[in-house]
């Protein structure tokens, strides 16, 4: 058989330098022209993660039995030897950037496990990568280029499921930087400043959502394939929104990551939601960034300790250590009382009275009032129950105005009673008691103390309402950060901090894990939460309309009215099909319903994927674990390309 | 019934002495009838004996079970209040203020409330019980454990005790009647800490009825015309406390279908738009998915529920139409003119602070436009007033959409959880209730609520959701300083036993001598004797109480059989205080397999012995103690027969043995079942008797046993028994008056008997 020369260039080599040529014959196999490759240049390194990729095909030599002749390559090709494993700049949804290698040779779905497993992210299967949206990236790029985290230095790791070292899988542990690194992926970013989230993308219609799908990687191609680059920029998301066993103990980055996605999908209207939600969501996330600023990530909850075999245990302890009779410990353990001259008002229909002093005690969950304080020995003017009672503050930090408004239940209807306080301590102890015993606590409580911290730094965020600026002091958030830009027109700080607030009590008890889930879940619970819109043309249809993805179904849009016109169940589909050339989806469902509609504004390969993908979802079990069967997802989302 | 009644005002001129003797101080007649109050929903404790004669019989002697726990309890507290805060009944104190806001509701907690704030000192609380406790732990000398240990051992314990006091102490519990759908009616007791599954579990065993998911406790008010169907989830005391003195609302036990229904039918709600026949032919494999969809996530999806309601205005009598949607965070309206994009949604209500209530017959009352409404109010409101929000639909489906779509958004996982327990109890309900049938009753359950013996007991049966150790050595320290009186006993004893004279004495009487053939180690007697210190004891004796039980086991219902002779004595005296326990223990030990049970009987026997050493009264307590439980089981046949007693005792003795006391290490300590052994010998005979008189007991025959243990020679048979029984009675008496063993032998018994003849009457 013949020699004939092939150029190959070989990176390490630079890329001025000129192309190797080396003789071959057809019948030699991949390998073997490597490893001609390898002693040619001269150099001794590692070539382990080198392949040959094909630059006019635009496909990898991976198979290094093959021949030359059964890959059909002949003089005319021109073959590049380069490592499979490059650096790669991930955005990451809480908007950071990592550097890390990711093997550009596999499908982009084995990449996405490995970056994944480099960031000790869960369930990989539910994220993806998807290009940048470009107009961003110049803007972007200025900033990003400091903020870079550099991860390419870790090793693979060849353990699937990472052991825990410090708190943080071992490949984290290795250096301060990448502890670093590890900590900005676990915990929440600190809020971002208005600015920055008007300035944001945002997509105003279904249409502009739908545009967004359009950017996802194809998963059974390689990056090379898909023309990324060395260093190229790629956002990981959360692609399919289905969750599956979120373990705060496991997922740290996992949650983080995904909390950040939410956040952001809030902030910037991604998801509709109303103002409530909202306010809601901007109390969660007050919640979540206090927290998480005071508890580092080892978050164990350290709520009280009701198991009276924990208690015990600890009250021998203390026993042990003093010789203090149990009286004392009992007497530690009897609430403490707060008291004070405070105002109450009664606002009725028809009167004009004005506040009027009293001395007034709280007991339990309680507060009675007296004359004065010397006669408080004595029966009281009146007991007011607060369990169950709505508490409401009426806060004016500027006018010196500290009011909690009551509104406690009665067979008859609600009482409102109004009680004022002369100065922000004073108010924040009061509040802090009415709502602890709002929902039955007393002060004995553990949570009293935190209660009153956080009321404090909550009139600390209305002093600085003032400028919208960047806040100074680190704990106080500026109200608009915790918005979309939608609510930062509509309201003052001042309103808004007095919204958010009413909305806080409801979530104030919550652990730093507990509020992570509550946001998600209240993300999930939004009606619109986990549709991923496609704008498609239905076969026999003359307009555009608009196909959103479920996790368990597919619903047509009407895109004039914005009504859902038809809903399609996954688990009423016998079968769905593409066809490849003519780049149209089939559906047929039970009852001989049959859909057909071509994609505008995306390929139909990333409709199949997501209808394929859901399916893939909706297979995995308990049973299975962590185990990822990869060929069930390649089959269901592959196409053409799988076979 | 005039029986009941004297026997109630003797009840409390028992309490009375009880009180003293106690030692705590002296306390006013009044507040002995104050706790009743309490504990009242609205009735005062006239009312109590009112609601008494609605009773039946079965539950009469579970209420009085309960209610003498209870007695017990306050009475304890109520000493605690009135030294610490000079303040009369605090439920009336707190409900007095001229205010306007109307604390009545709430003046069950604020007598909570004083309690705790009360510089209760350790002493104090452990002191007046600990009497016997205290005597017990000298003796531990023979023990051999260091002194150190037990001293840190008795700390440890006193603290506990203290710990769960103080916990008790706080537990509100309310006497509630519960309407049955074919007019008849249910009385029991409910404490703060259990939910409304719990209570269901109650009513499944006092009615017998099929234990399906539909079976719902609901609540209704005339004033309002309103109707709700508590969760299973829901503390049942709460709402109940926000009910007026005066009102009319009423409890019902009845099958709801829409309790469950979503589980059952999920498509009619999450795909409510769907045609009528899509959802008719839904296959199971897609309800289930639709379950799985919206429940089994990592977060709960409300049926997304839009459509128009009419809407009561405010204060007017007109209804007006807006276009209403459901979302998991609250009830939304789109305003006129404007789309329902979720921004431009207005808040109606979120549901945080409401429930929501069916509402009947607005059409007359309110002119709604139809019967199908609904509303949403604080659950304190009770009368109409402008924070509660009326709306009404279209028709009784649309209707049953949105209150249940409500539910799901205010309960969301809780709700699904609550019907995965419910159709768990359904499928091990029916077993459960045939077994219940053959035996014991209901009783135990009722039980838990009221004192911690009952929680020992409901722990014995398994049930028990709470496993305190503690309670236990708290009814001992309550029951115990009554107790001591009776000591006589330990004469005999003290020739086996070293130590022990005081303790013994304090724990029972007559079982010494019968211990002394029998048991061989003293210790074990000891402990079995005096709960408190048993912990420290078992740990540092050498003697494994486990083996004693192991051995144990079988010889009792010899035992039983052979003791007929003690037992009435015992069981006389104890059967009115321990009452809970004696009940609850009897479900487990009953039925079927548990013939062993009786073995282990010896072992309880501790607790009772502290309570009551006296003795002799009523045989038929027993009796009755074992039946009460089973609330219609058998027949009260037995009753007169004193030996019948024994052998039912004995079985309910057993159950708590084997229900393991998880938390007290007193079980394993009960030494005193070796003599049991030994004594079964003779028994053979009494068998018979068991079986006449104990409904669930008889079956025990099993051989007697080998009389094992260290051969102790002489002793025998006698004193195990006793024990035993005592411990029974203990439990039943739950409520504490030891005072004077004549006395209050009589007393019970005479309330046994009325209580019998009523029955006869029956």
């Amino acid at each position: 058989m013949a020699d004939w020369d092939l150029s190959v260039t070989v990176e390490e080599l630079g890329s001025e330098a000129p192309a190797l040529s080396i003789s071959v014959t057809s019948d030699l196999h991949i390998g073997g022209v490597i490893l001609k490759l390898v002693e040619k240049t001269q150099i001794k390194r590692d070539w382990s993660d080198h392949a040959l990729w094909w630059e006019q095909k635009q496909q990898w030599l991976l198979r290094t039995s093959w021949t030359l002749e059964k890959c059909e390559i002949h003089a005319d090709a021109s073959l590049v030897f380069m490592p499979q494993h490059k650096p790669l700049r991930l955005g990451l949804p809480n908007g950071a950037t990592v550097r890390l290698q990711a093997c550009f040779s596999g499908p982009v779905f084995r990449t996405l496990l490995g970056i994944c497993r480099i960031l000790n992210i869960r369930h990989p299967e539910e994220l993806s990568l998807l290009r940048p949206l470009e107009e961003k990236k110049k803007k972007k790029e200025r900033d990003a280029l400091d903020e870079v985290y550099d991860l390419t230095e870790v090793p693979l790791a060849s353990v699937s499921q990472a052991c825990l070292y410090n708190g943080m899988p071992a490949h984290f542990a290795d250096s301060p930087q990448t502890e670093a690194v590890y900590r900005m992926l676990s915990v929440p970013q600190p809020a971002p400043a208005p600015e920055l989230i008007s300035k944001q993308y945002r997509a105003a219609s279904v249409v502009d959502k739908a545009h967004i799908n359009s950017r996802w990687l194809d998963s059974s191609r390689s990056l090379l394939q898909q023309g990324v680059q060395e260093n190229g920029r790629l956002w990981l998301r959360f692609k399919y929104s289905t969750f599956y066993n979120l373990e705060p103990l496991y997922d740290a980055v996992r949650l983080a990551q995904l909390y950040e996605q939410a956040r952001w999908a809030v902030l910037l209207e991604d998801v509709d939601c109303t103002e409530e939600e909202m306010m809601l969501f901007g109390a969660l996330q007050y919640h979540i960034s206090k927290r998480s600023l005071s508890e580092p990530q080892t978050v164990t909850s350290n709520a009280a300790m009701d198991d009276l075999e924990t208690a015990l245990l600890s009250l021998e302890v203390k026993l042990d250590g003093d010789s203090n009779t149990a009286n004392d410990m009992l007497d530690n353990m009897a609430a403490p009382e707060l008291s004070d001259y405070l105002k109450i008002f009664r606002p009725k229909r028809l009167t004009l009275k004005g506040y009027k002093q009293y001395w007034f005690k709280f007991q339990d969950t309680g507060i009675s009032y007296f004359k004065s304080k010397e006669e408080s020995v004595g029966e009281p003017i009146q007991q007011i129950h607060l369990k169950g009672c709505e508490v409401a503050p009426d806060v004016n930090v500027a006018g010196q105005k500290f009011l909690i408004r009551l509104l406690i239940p009665a067979p008859e209807g609600m009482t409102e009673v109004y009680l004022r306080c002369e100065n922000e301590e004073q108010y924040a102890h009061w509040m802090a008691a009415c709502r602890l015993a709002s929902t039955g606590r007393s002060l004995a409580d553990s949570s009293f103390q935190s209660e009153i911290q956080s009321i404090r730094s909550f009139l600390a965020m209305q002093k600085t309402h003032g400028n919208s600026s960047v806040p100074a002091a680190d704990d106080a958030i500026n109200p608009h950060s915790l918005v979309s830009p939608r609510y930062q027109k509509k309201y003052k700080a001042k309103q808004l901090t007095q919204r958010i607030l009413e909305a806080y009590q409801n979530v104030a008890q919550l652990s730093w894990n507990d509020a992570l889930l509550r946001f998600l879940q209240i993300w999930q619970a939004l009606p619109d939460f986990g549709l991923s819109y496609v704008v498609v043309r239905f076969k026999g249809s003359r307009k555009d309309e608009v196909l959103g993805i479920a996790p368990n179904r597919l619903i047509r849009i009407d895109l004039g009215v914005g009504d859902v016109v038809r809903t399609w169940r996954y688990n009423n589909m016998r079968q769905w099909n593409v066809n490849w050339d003519i780049r149209q989806v089939a559906i047929e469902f039970d009852g001989n319903v049959n859909i057909a509609f071509s994609c505008v504004t995306a390929d139909c390969k990333i409709v199949h994927e997501f209808i394929g993908g859901y399916i893939f979802m909706s297979t995995r079990t308990k049973e299975q674990g962590d185990a990822l069967n990869q060929e069930l997802f390649h089959k269901l989302t592959g196409g053409h390309e799988a076979l | 019934m005039d029986d009941i009644d004297a026997m109630f005002s003797d009840l409390l001129g028992e309490m009375d002495l009880l009180t003293q003797s106690l030692g705590v101080e002296n306390e006013p007649p009044n507040a002995i009838t104050s706790p009743p109050e309490e504990v009242n929903l609205s009735p005062g404790f006239t009312d109590l004996n009112e609601s008494l004669y609605e009773l039946e019989d079965n539950d009469l002697d579970v209420l009085m079970a309960d209610l003498m726990a209870d007695l017990n309890a306050t009475e304890l507290k109520l000493a605690v209040d009135i030294e610490n805060l000079k303040v009369p009944p605090s439920s009336s104190a707190s409900q007095p203020p001229p205010a306007t806001l109307p604390p009545a509701p709430q003046g069950l907690s604020s007598y909570d409330a004083s309690i705790l704030p009360s510089p209760v000192s350790l002493q104090g609380d452990v002191g007046t019980p600990s009497p016997s406790h205290q005597s017990p732990l000298p003796p531990p000398q023979h023990a051999k454990p260091s002194m150190e240990e037990i001293e840190a051992q008795i700390k440890a314990d006193k603290i506990k005790m203290a710990l769960e006091k103080l916990k008790e102490a706080k537990v509100k519990k309310l006497v509630v009647k519960v309407l049955i759908k074919d007019g008849s009616s249910k009385t029991l007791m409910v404490d703060e800490r259990q939910n409304v599954r719990d209570v269901l579990d109650n009513l499944f065993e006092k009615t017998h009825c099929d234990c399906n998911v539909d079976w719902s406790l609901y609540e209704t008010n005339p004033d309002l015309n309103l109707e709700r169907g508590f969760e299973d989830h829901e503390n049942l005391v709460e709402p109940l406390s926000g009910w007026t003195r005066d009102s009319e609302n009423k409890l019902h036990f009845d099958e709801r279908e829409d309790k469950y229904e979503v589980f059952k039918n999920p498509q009619n709600y999450y795909l409510w738009k769907k045609d009528k026949q899509t959802l008719k032919d839904m296959r199971d494999k897609d309800k289930e998915l639709l379950i799985e969809e919206n429940f089994c996530g990592t977060s709960i999806k409300v049926p997304d529920l839009e459509g128009a309601l009419y809407l009561r205005e405010d204060g007017k009598k007109s209804w007006k139409q807006k276009l209403f949607l459901l979302r998991a965070s609250g009830i939304y309206y789109a305003p006129k003119g404007k789309s329902k994009t979720s921004r431009d949604l207005v808040c109606f209500v979120q549901f945080d602070n409401v429930n929501v209530y069916y509402a009947k017959d607005l059409k007359s009352k309110y002119k709604a436009p139809t019967d199908y409404c609904f509303v949403l109010k604080h659950p304190q409101i009770q009368k109409d007033s402008q924070y509660i929000k009326y709306l009404c639909c279209d028709d009784p489906w649309t209707l049953n959409l949105w209150v249940t779509g409500i539910r799901i958004a205010k309960y969301g996982a809780a709700f699904y959880n609550n019907y995965k327990t419910a159709v768990k109890k359904t499928s091990s309900g029916s077993a459960w209730a045939n077994r219940i049938t053959s035996s014991t009753g209901s009783s135990p359950s009722p039980a838990p609520s009221p004192s911690l013996s009952a929680k020992h007991a409901s722990q014995a049966n398994g049930h028990a959701t709470k496993p305190q150790p503690g309670p236990v050595s708290q009814d001992m320290g309550m029951d115990a300083p009554p107790p001591p009186p009776p000591p006589p006993p330990p004469p005999p004893s003290s020739g086996s036993f070293p130590p022990p004279p005081p303790l013994q004495t304090s724990s029972l009487p007559p079982p010494p001598p019968l211990t002394h053939s029998s048991l061989p180690p003293p210790p074990p007697l000891i402990t079995g004797s005096f709960p408190p210190p048993p912990p420290l004891p078992h740990s540092s004796l050498p003697p494994p109480p486990p083996l004693t039980h192991s051995s144990l086991p079988p010889p009792p219902p010899l035992t039983h059989s052979s003791l007929p002779p003690p037992p009435p004595m015992q069981t006389s005296s104890l059967p009115p205080r321990l009452p809970p326990q004696a009940r609850l223990p009897p479900k487990p030990a009953c039925r079927g397999k548990q013939p062993p049970g009786p073995l282990p009987s010896p072992l309880p026997p501790p607790p009772p012995m502290d309570s009551l050493p006296p003795p002799p009264p009523p045989p038929p307590f027993p009796d009755d103690a074992t039946e009460a439980p089973p609330d219609f089981l058998p027949p009260p046949p037995p009753m007169t027969s004193g030996p019948a007693s024994p052998p039912v005792r004995p079985p309910v003795v057993a159950p708590p043995p084997r229900a393991s006391f998880r938390g007290g290490s007193r079980n394993q300590s009960l030494p005193p079942p070796p003599p049991d052994p030994e004594f079964l010998p003779p028994p053979p005979p009494p068998i018979s008797i068991s079986s006449g008189g104990g409904g669930g007991a008889p079956p025990p025959p099993p051989p007697p046993p080998p009389s094992p243990p260290s051969g102790s020679s002489g002793r025998k048979t006698a004193p195990p028994p006793p024990r035993r029984t005592t411990p029974v009675l203990a439990g039943r008496g739950g409520g504490g008056g030891g005072g004077g063993d004549g006395e209050e032998g009589n007393f019970m018994s005479e309330l046994m008997k009325a209580m019998n003849k009523k029955r006869g009457e029956d």
